[in-house]
């Protein structure tokens, strides 16, 4: 199957690989690390030394805002990863598989969804403060409904289709019905899911970082960052621009890709 | 619509249930002298002795066993008694209650403000198209790629820090209201104005609206007699949707602003680990997501007769 | 003078031309019927008498409405009181969330100028004249689709207009809620003037009157409806003219083994506890081609899958009285792009279908030959071969797997009139050369009877 991208699509899909790029390869270009103070080179502008300057701690901001990333990617890919296999999977067997496991999974998710997301996150983050793990199992408990919902939807609309009862009257299987029937009509969705769902996590991470019950100091991480930084804005201002356009850009992107032909 | 009510109900349950079971565990979960630490938080480093720790343990039902505690964590939450805050020691629904008239001021004055921008807005660039809907189309991407904390912080540097029009952080007068019902008002508009852009175009573009036309009604009797409800089905469904935004913006919009509201309350009390205080502030969140949720219902049922199709 | 008068009227879009200059005239009590398949222009041309073209298209020539000219803009103002055009789905035209009786009544005072309370008795009236008394209330999504029509049709005639343009009036309804319709139609343009816009012989035949018959934007024939129907003089209004079922030549008779395929006694058919049809009993014997007629909503459908085993009877028996493999037992969709996967091309899923059942590879290329299919189709996908296409595809699949029994539900109504025929034909013809019993569902009482041994009808 091929997928043909909008030019929308592509812009968006261009500027994630950049960022990818910096988050991965970026650190490797400067010397030190994001976690060496050096309290003579505090908030110096972006120089040749400092190519984004440094921070009110004179810890290296190419380095930090690198890590920062390194961090909210790898959170969006295990949330998206996690919650979409997790999602389509019960999807389909909620509507494949009879009423009972149906009724329960929908159960399930009227629990989830009675607290709002961020909510259910800050108390999973409460139990374990500053765990990138905790928060990981929190954004996709509540990531992987969405892929459920649709995928089930699209499922039992296609049970009693004609493609699929054509299919079932020439002999074919249950596995033969998912990959010629099922998954390519929740692919295409699949992808805008998984796309605004990477910007969720990752503005989710940042929103928690943002009101201290994320990642801890003196991890780097774009929320965080943001609310670090706020104080210096008129001293530094570049300080606080720098976490804040990236955390836009990325999330852009995201979203630039998630945006299909529907919309 | 009986159905829909019966699993709001069961969302009600469940909320009590999960966020009661939730901290339960934060609460087993604690590190040993966290009794303690409270101890010391509540009554001073230097009153703290042995006996004032025993009596926080006593008191959280440390000392019990892990089914017994829970029992009892539960008989407690089901009278309404949410206990104490361990920090400030003052029962905790008298701070709930508090609050939530400050979270709900800035809900619904939020709201109101993002359907008076959002409404007329995606109205006229759904007329108009061209260079409105592109410029909307931008600005509206462009909010949507921030975080709400973004918004309002950008919002605070130029009325507020630059231009002194505002005050930055705090309550009591009506200015106080405004920045952050704006901020709110800016995440939720941005992408609501779409959504009644693309359901305006779905009705002006409908056999029905131009059957109206057709049997020789004027474009603005159309509009008034069967594109205005036509419009209004889906959006006020999707305010519904939007409910989450809602409330995860007060969260984040109450903490930048320092508004003294359920989202400040439990964010401030998750960073002090005072957990009654977390279960209540939790608590109220939850019931106030789903009388919400149920209030969006009923609109929604009263706008749209089919009933029941939208859920 | 004249209510309509149309001269050059043409359509662009950019550069290229739609629609070739057409020029009409007519009195009142005149009636004209454009004939048409689908694509053919025939509603562009409506659209644009109309004034109601996409502003992408561009509109020549002249139109004069009750002796005055006016230009596409001037005719919105005369929409409802003085021209006013028909839906072609009326369950789509009305409003989802009003009544009918408003909607009806609103015509009468907003655009015939009655006062709220004339309005609201002409529309009760009218209602009541349409025997819709009862359903005033109702919206559309509780209405039949016979229901919406009238409503629809009322809603049009309430604001006196005289010209009526209605295109394609008669599309996915049966025989009977057919003929009501032109029936509506013929009265209320006793009064003005009637423009019909139709691809269906048979009602161009009902409503008469002036023809004209469009091809490809071109017309190529024109004069009096019943002359054109009885002596065609156009190689194309001769092609759709033999394509109408009532003018195919007669069946022949099946050679037929006396073997019996299937019992069924006393069988109950429905979903739930609602049955659609009761006591049905009848036997079907190999190689037999059976008709199944009956109104919309009978359980046509149902039935078929009921006899396939995917749905459980509500009573009765079906007894099988041949052993046969699965998959032996087939059906044809009525709209085969449903049918089919669009994921992968005709070759993998013809593969797929090999691979299953261990089919003999040397049988497809002659099967395929007989049917019409290249071998070239194959790498496309469903949606990139057209209609008739991919229903002989899904007769080549169902074929290789030597059906006994073949269900084919509405088989060719989605496809045009010539199509139809080709295909039709096809189907109970290789059939027949297989020894293979096929159920033909249809709509139209007249294909029945030239493809089928007998009938069976669902509506006794």
């Amino acid at each position: 199957m091929s997928i043909s991208l909008t030019t929308t699509q592509k812009s968006g899909a261009a500027l994630l690989l950049l960022l990818i790029v910096y988050a991965v390869f970026g650190p490797m270009l400067q010397e030190g690390d994001a976690a060496t103070q050096n309290l003579s080179h505090i908030m110096t502008a972006p120089n040749s030394e400092f190519w984004l300057g440094t921070d009110h701690f004179g810890r290296n901001m190419w380095i930090r805002l690198a890590d920062a990333l390194q961090l909210s990617l790898m959170m969006a890919g295990l949330c998206v990863l996690t919650s979409a296999i997790i999602g389509v999977s019960a999807g389909v067997l909620a509507a494949t598989r009879g009423r009972w496991l149906d009724r329960g999974l929908d159960a399930i998710v009227t629990m989830i969804l009675a607290l709002p997301g961020l909510v259910l996150v800050l108390i999973f983050a409460a139990i374990v403060p500053g765990s990138f793990w905790m928060l990981y199992v929190a954004i996709s408990l509540i990531q992987w409904i969405e892929y459920f919902r649709v995928s089930r939807a699209i499922t039992q609309r296609l049970t009693h289709s004609p493609e699929v009862q054509s299919s079932k009257l020439m002999g074919f299987g249950q596995w033969y019905i998912f990959r010629r029937h099922y998954w390519p009509a929740i692919a295409p969705q699949l992808f805008t899911i998984a796309a605004f769902g990477a910007a969720n996590a990752i503005l989710m991470m940042a929103s928690l970082g943002f009101v201290y019950v994320g990642i801890q100091p003196p991890l780097a991480e774009l929320g965080l960052m943001i609310v670090e930084h706020f104080p210096y804005y008129s001293d530094a201002p570049w300080l606080l621009a720098q976490p804040l356009i990236l955390l836009a850009l990325v999330v852009l992107a995201c979203q630039l890709m998630g945006r299909g032909r529907t919309q | 619509m009986r159905a829909l009510l019966l699993k709001r109900l069961l969302q009600l349950v469940a909320v009590s249930w999960g966020v009661g079971t939730l901290t339960f565990f934060l609460m087993r979960a604690l590190p040993g002298d966290m009794a303690y630490r409270i101890a010391a938080s509540r009554y001073g480093m230097d009153a703290v002795d042995n006996r004032a720790a025993d009596m926080v343990r006593a008191e959280l039902g440390l000392d019990q066993s892990a089914w017994s505690a829970y029992w009892q964590w539960f008989t407690d939450l089901l009278s309404w008694n949410l206990g104490n805050s361990l920090v400030s020691g003052a029962p905790v629904t008298e701070q709930i209650w508090h609050m939530l008239g400050h979270s709900v001021l800035l809900a619904l004055a939020g709201i109101l403000l993002s359907i008076l921008i959002a409404v007329p807005l995606g109205l006229a660039s759904a007329f108009k198209g061209g260079w409105l809907d592109r410029v909307l189309l931008t600005i509206s991407t462009a909010l949507r790629a921030v975080p709400v904390f973004v918004i309002g912080l950008l919002a605070v540097i130029m009325f507020a820090l630059e231009w002194n029009l505002l005050p930055v952080a705090g309550f009591g007068t009506p200015a106080h209201l405004v920045l952050p019902a704006l901020t709110l008002a800016l995440s939720l508009a941005a992408i609501s104005n779409r959504v009644v852009h693309t359901e305006a175009r779905r009705v002006f573009g409908s056999s029905f609206f131009e059957f109206a036309r057709m049997k020789g009604l004027s474009p603005s009797q159309a509009f008034m007699r069967h594109g205005a409800r036509n419009i209004a089905v889906p959006v006020v469904a999707f305010l519904g949707i939007q409910l989450i935004t809602v409330v995860e913006g007060v969260v984040m919009i109450e903490s930048l602003f320092s508004w003294p509201g359920i989202g400040h309350g439990l964010a401030h009390a998750i960073f002090a680990r005072d957990i009654p205080l977390i279960q209540g502030a939790a608590l109220m969140m939850g019931v106030l997501f789903v009388v919400m949720n149920t209030l969006v219902d009923i609109a929604c049922h009263y706008l749209d007769p089919r009933g029941g199709q939208l859920s | 003078m004249s209510l309509i008068h149309i001269e050059n009227l043409t359509v662009w879009a950019g550069q290229t031309e739609l629609l070739a200059p057409m020029s009409l005239t007519l009195e009142k009590g005149q009636r004209l019927t454009i004939l048409g398949q689908t694509g053919s222009g025939k509603s562009l041309l409506a659209q644009a008498i109309m004034g109601n073209l996409p502003s992408s298209l561009r509109t020549e020539g002249k139109v004069t409405l009750f002796g005055d000219e006016v230009n596409a803009k001037q005719r919105q103002r005369f929409w409802g009181h003085r021209i006013s055009m028909l839906p072609q789905e009326p369950w789509n035209s009305l409003d989802p969330l009003m009544g009918a009786q408003p909607q009806l009544q609103e015509t009468y005072q907003l655009v015939a100028g009655q006062s709220a309370g004339e309005a609201r008795q002409s529309a009760d009236y009218t209602l009541a004249l349409q025997g819709l008394s009862d359903s005033g209330h109702k919206r559309v999504d509780q209405l039949s689709g016979g229901m919406a029509q009238r409503v629809a049709i009322a809603c049009a005639m309430a604001g006196g207009a005289s010209v009526l343009l209605a295109d394609e009036p008669t599309k996915g309804l049966d025989v009977s809620r057919r003929d009501q319709v032109v029936e509506q139609l013929l009265t209320q343009s006793e009064q003005g003037t009637l423009i019909t816009i139709t691809h269906d012989v048979a009602v161009a035949r009902k409503i008469g009157g002036h023809m004209m018959v469009i091809k490809a934007g071109e017309l190529v024939e024109e004069g009096d409806a019943e002359q054109i129907l009885k002596a065609p003089q156009h190689a194309f209004t001769q092609a759709l003219i033999e394509a109408d079922p009532v003018n195919w030549p007669a069946p022949e008779p099946s050679t037929q083994t006396d073997k019996r395929l299937l019992d069924v006694e006393d069988l109950t058919i429905g979903y739930g506890t609602s049955a659609l049809t009761k006591h049905l009993s009848f036997t079907l014997d190999e190689g037999e081609v059976v008709g199944v007629v009956g109104d919309s909503g009978c359980g046509k459908s149902t039935l078929g899958d009921t006899l396939l085993g995917v749905q459980q009877p509500l009573g009765g028996r079906i007894k099988r009285q041949r052993q046969a493999a699965v998959q032996q037992w087939q059906k044809l969709y009525q709209d085969p792009t449903a049918a089919v996967s669009r994921a992968v091309s005709l070759r993998t899923l013809l593969e797929d279908t090999i691979k299953l059942h261990n089919i003999d590879r040397a049988r497809i290329a002659p099967l395929m030959q007989q049917l019409g299919l290249t071998d070239a189709l194959l790498n496309r996908n469903s949606e990139g071969v057209s209609g008739g296409e991919l229903q002989r595809f899904c007769m080549l699949r169902v074929l290789l797997l030597d059906p006994v029994f073949l269900f084919a539900d509405e088989p060719t109504s989605r496809l045009d009139p010539v199509t139809q025929r080709d295909v039709s034909k096809l189907l109970v013809d290789v059939a027949k050369q297989n020894g293979c019993a096929v159920m033909l569902v249809s709509h139209d009482p007249d294909l029945i009877a030239k493809r089928c041994d007998r009938v069976i009808n669902l509506n006794h």
